[in-house]
């Protein structure tokens, strides 16, 4: 038995059948239970669990149609529209959906309906009931008002104007149920009906491109699975041939015997459609999440889907039949590299405009196409007109700049004469410099602090290190010392 | 003169099969001096072991310094690993200058192909990560040819630079790594040498604070940073200045070289490398540089004795990788303890 808190008192929220054999019910306050049966078992109600359970069955459901959609804390809709052939039939189809979930310990009442209002009143009331379009008012007429899927309190006032069942409001004039009782009823009403078109929103998106292979016995090892791949992959191969179009986005669904589904999804740098690549991608895929991946008792559903798709350019072969393309190549070692290590595996620098060291390169993942933080040059704005000494910039760039201590400066705004770095000590033989660089004001918020400036010096050690010192503020101008910190390292 | 080449083309064919019965042959072996030379025979008379590819003409990167690579033989080996030392993680600034002026190099032929820098998180953090203004404007190596592989563990790195090292459509493979991990053993670099050999593209595999260690790579350098000469004005040097790049490199291993250190200055205008000049530039350079000579007293010494080599080789744990062994003379370099930096 599983309790809930509803206002100041604990109540029962589910309850098995033993339970309801002693004649507890639903909504009944623990203490009255408890002194009743003072044995009975107690549990807290745990609405995060349930959600996830529920989440994992409608993952489940994604085996009968990608239309899969959560209803309430308790239900599932399955858009089964053009699917049920796939099953042989309305009537298999449903038989197949009781007895797996019965197997796999859940009580399930199911129905099936044109319209969602009618299949969520054949699920609830009438249990395991498959109706035919037109046969919706014959459905509704006898079951009581819940099944309507209205509001308590309207239920509630209805039932005290005497209309107990949904046949009686289906008899009842239009006009004065929509002024006394609001347009809602109506609308659950019609769309029960199927006089209004009722919009089931999935969970997720549905692949344009699907491709699954049912399995009589279920497979454990990897190596199948991406044998299976590799087929799956082949057949997609004409599907995105006949579209014109290659895969930029994959996912990986293995459906396991017992109700989880593993979601395996990746990206590719440039559309793909080649099953040999694309099985080597799961590949790696695969051997990275080897330990995330629990076969249990072996996968017996598996799919392919194309998530995204993009159009895809053949490349023409000389007449050796060799297509010489570098950038393929490199596309393909990206895509296995972040299939293995993740997206940020492989990255790319991309110049930006900015004079703040820090941002104006950004480090962004590998893409194939050309990415643009700055607005395409037009040719009658004015540039910036280049130096022909532009200023040295160091090497390497430290991720955050590390303070270090100074003891002392020749000037009050000279180049330190020693420095403390990591513990060690450094003694500066040459510096040139300062290069003043000031925040961008127009990035910041009035008021920040960091907005102090940096005096950039470019300085050599006695062993002929280069190193990109700076210090932070000025001498005498604020109240706090400037601080000094490193940047970066020259060659 | 028919016999005479088809008589050279037998001695040479028998020299190849003695050394490989022997099983050190050196790179090359030079004709002999007296030997009477045909019009029509190509001046190249090396012979190079392992394989055709090494043996082609352009098997090797021309460093551009003529000493440097008079002593490697005609400089870097194009399709192999090359390791590049730093004896501290401070270093990494010149060690990675170095391997990207190689790369710089490379680009000026390979036009077009990006450079792969792999390292771990660490070396990443502890000794910056790669800035691509300063590569450009040092290096010449614009950012759509840089591409950065940054891998949580050395595990993940090796296997991405091993599977970088296989690819042609790179120019070069940099792979950076500190210390001395177990992982990276005599396996690991002989896997990443093979591959490079069959790709015929270089892979620098950049040490920070490592002892040298046996390694399959042909040639180990190690790189120092060397003070710059102040900047060059039309009215003489300008006093105080820090000018090119310069680095101290020492050949730490290699089947042809006999150790030496160099002292060279990268040009980022003309991208070449040049050496430093002689004592009158240096006469002006406020710090002295430090001399490198192979004979000299180590600042810090090393704890333990420094032992001449013994004569006949012990079959002890380096003797696996017997080419590898570094010369006596070297030894004392590498043995400096690490610093943390």
């Amino acid at each position: 038995m599983i309790s809930h808190r509803q206002g100041n008192a604990q109540r029962i929220s589910a309850l098995d059948e033993r339970a309801e054999a002693l004649h507890l019910k639903r909504d009944m306050g623990i203490a009255d239970a408890r002194a009743m049966h003072p044995s009975i078992d107690i549990v807290e109600a745990d609405p995060e669990a349930d959600r996830r359970l529920l989440e994992g069955l409608a993952d489940w459901c994604d085996r009968y149609t990608p239309l899969v959609a959560l209803d309430g804390a308790d239900g599932l809709f399955l858009d089964v529209t053009g699917c049920t052939h796939l099953f042989g039939g309305e009537r298999a189809m449903l038989d197949d959906i009781l007895s797996r979930f019965l197997h796999q310990g859940f009580d399930v009442r199911a129905g099936l309906a044109p319209t969602p209002g009618a299949a969520w009143a054949a699920a609830r009331f009438c249990g395991d009931r498959i109706v035919d379009g037109g046969e919706e008012e014959a459905l509704l007429a006898p079951l009581p008002l819940a099944a309507l899927r209205i509001a308590p309190e309207t239920r509630a006032s209805l039932e005290s104007v005497g209309l107990r069942t949904a046949g009686a409001v289906m008899a009842a004039p239009r006009a004065p149920l929509a002024r006394r009782f609001g347009a809602t009823l109506l609308l659950r009403l019609d769309q029960a009906l199927g006089r209004l078109d009722e919009a089931v929103s999935p969970r997720l998106p549905v692949a344009p491109l699907s491709v699954e292979r049912h399995l009589a016995e279920p497979v454990t090892l990897t190596e199948d699975i991406e044998r299976l791949v590799g087929l799956l992959a082949t057949t997609l191969k004409t599907d995105l041939e006949r579209r014109g179009e290659g895969a930029r986005t994959l996912a990986l669904l293995l459906f396991r015997v017992d109700g989880a589904v593993s979601r395996i999804a990746l990206g590719t740098s440039r559309p793909m459609r080649d099953p040999r690549l694309i099985q080597k991608l799961f590949h790696e895929r695969l051997a990275a999440l080897e330990q995330d991946i629990d076969a249990g008792y072996g996968f017996d559903l598996v799919r392919l889907s194309v998530l995204a798709a993009a159009a895809f350019d053949m490349a023409q072969a000389d007449l050796t039949g060799e297509v010489t393309d570098d950038g393929a190549d490199i596309a393909l070692f990206a895509d296995r590299i972040r299939a293995r290590l993740g997206e940020g595996a492989v990255l790319q620098p991309v110049a930006v405009e900015s004079h703040l060291p820090e941002r104006a390169v950004a480090i962004v993942p590998f893409s194939e196409a050309p990415r643009r933080t700055t607005p395409p040059k037009r040719q009658d704005r004015v540039q910036a007109p280049k130096t022909i000494f532009p200023p040295e910039r160091p090497i390497r760039l430290f991720r955050a700049p590390e303070p270090i201590e100074v003891p002392a400066t020749e000037m009050p705004e000279g180049p330190p004469l020693h420095f403390r770095w990591r513990r060690a000590l450094y003694r500066v033989t040459r510096a040139e410099g300062p290069e003043r660089i000031a925040a961008e004001w127009w990035r910041q918020a009035p008021g920040d602090a960091a907005a102090s400036t940096r005096d950039y010096f470019r300085i050599e050690d006695a062993e002929g290190r280069r190193y990109w010192l700076y210090r932070q503020g000025l001498y005498g101008g604020s109240q706090s010392a400037p601080r000094w910190f490193m940047h970066g390292v020259f060659a | 003169m028919a016999i005479s080449a088809v008589a050279r083309e037998t001695v040479f064919a028998l020299r190849r099969q003695i050394a490989k019965i022997e099983g050190t042959l050196p790179e090359r072996l030079q004709a002999p001096a007296g030997a009477p030379l045909d019009a029509d025979a190509s001046p190249d008379l090396t012979i190079v072991r392992r394989g055709l590819a090494a043996a082609l003409p352009d098997a090797f990167l021309p460093v551009g310094v003529d000493p440097l690579d008079a002593a490697l033989s005609g400089g870097l080996p194009k399709a192999a690993l090359s390791e590049i030392h730093g004896l501290e993680t401070r270093d990494a600034g010149a060690v990675a200058g170095f391997a990207l002026s190689l790369a710089s190099l490379i680009l000026k032929q390979a036009q077009g192909l990006p450079v792969l820098w792999i390292g771990t998180a660490e070396i990443f953090r502890e000794a910056g990560f790669p800035y691509a203004r300063g590569l450009q404007a040092s290096f010449g190596i614009e950012p759509e040819q840089l591409l950065f592989s940054e891998a949580p563990k050395l595990v993940d790195a090796l296997w991405v630079a091993e599977e970088a090292a296989r690819m042609t459509a790179l120019a070069a493979v940099i792979l950076e790594i500190r210390g001395n991990p177990q992982r990276l053993d005599l396996t690991a670099t002989r896997r990443l040498h093979a591959r490079a050999q069959s790709a015929g593209r270089p892979v620098f595999l950049l040490r920070q604070a490592a002892e040298p260690e046996p390694t399959a790579a042909p040639v180990r350098l190690i790189v120092s940073p060397a003070p710059a000469v102040p900047r060059e004005t039309v009215a003489g040097p300008l006093a105080g200045s820090i000018g090119r790049p310069a680095f101290t490199i020492s050949i730490g291993k290699s089947r042809t070289a006999l150790p030496g250190q160099f002292t060279l200055e990268w040009n980022p205008d003309e991208r070449v490398f040049d050496e430093r000049r002689g004592e009158e530039g240096r006469a002006k350079n406020p710090v002295p540089v430090v001399s490198l000579s192979g004979g000299r007293k180590d600042p810090a010494a090393a704890s333990g004795a420094v032992l001449a080599f013994p004569a006949p080789r012990s079959s002890d744990a380096i003797s696996s990788a017997t080419g590898d062994q570094p010369p006596p003379g070297q030894r004392a370099a590498h043995l400096s303890p690490r610093r943390a930096g």
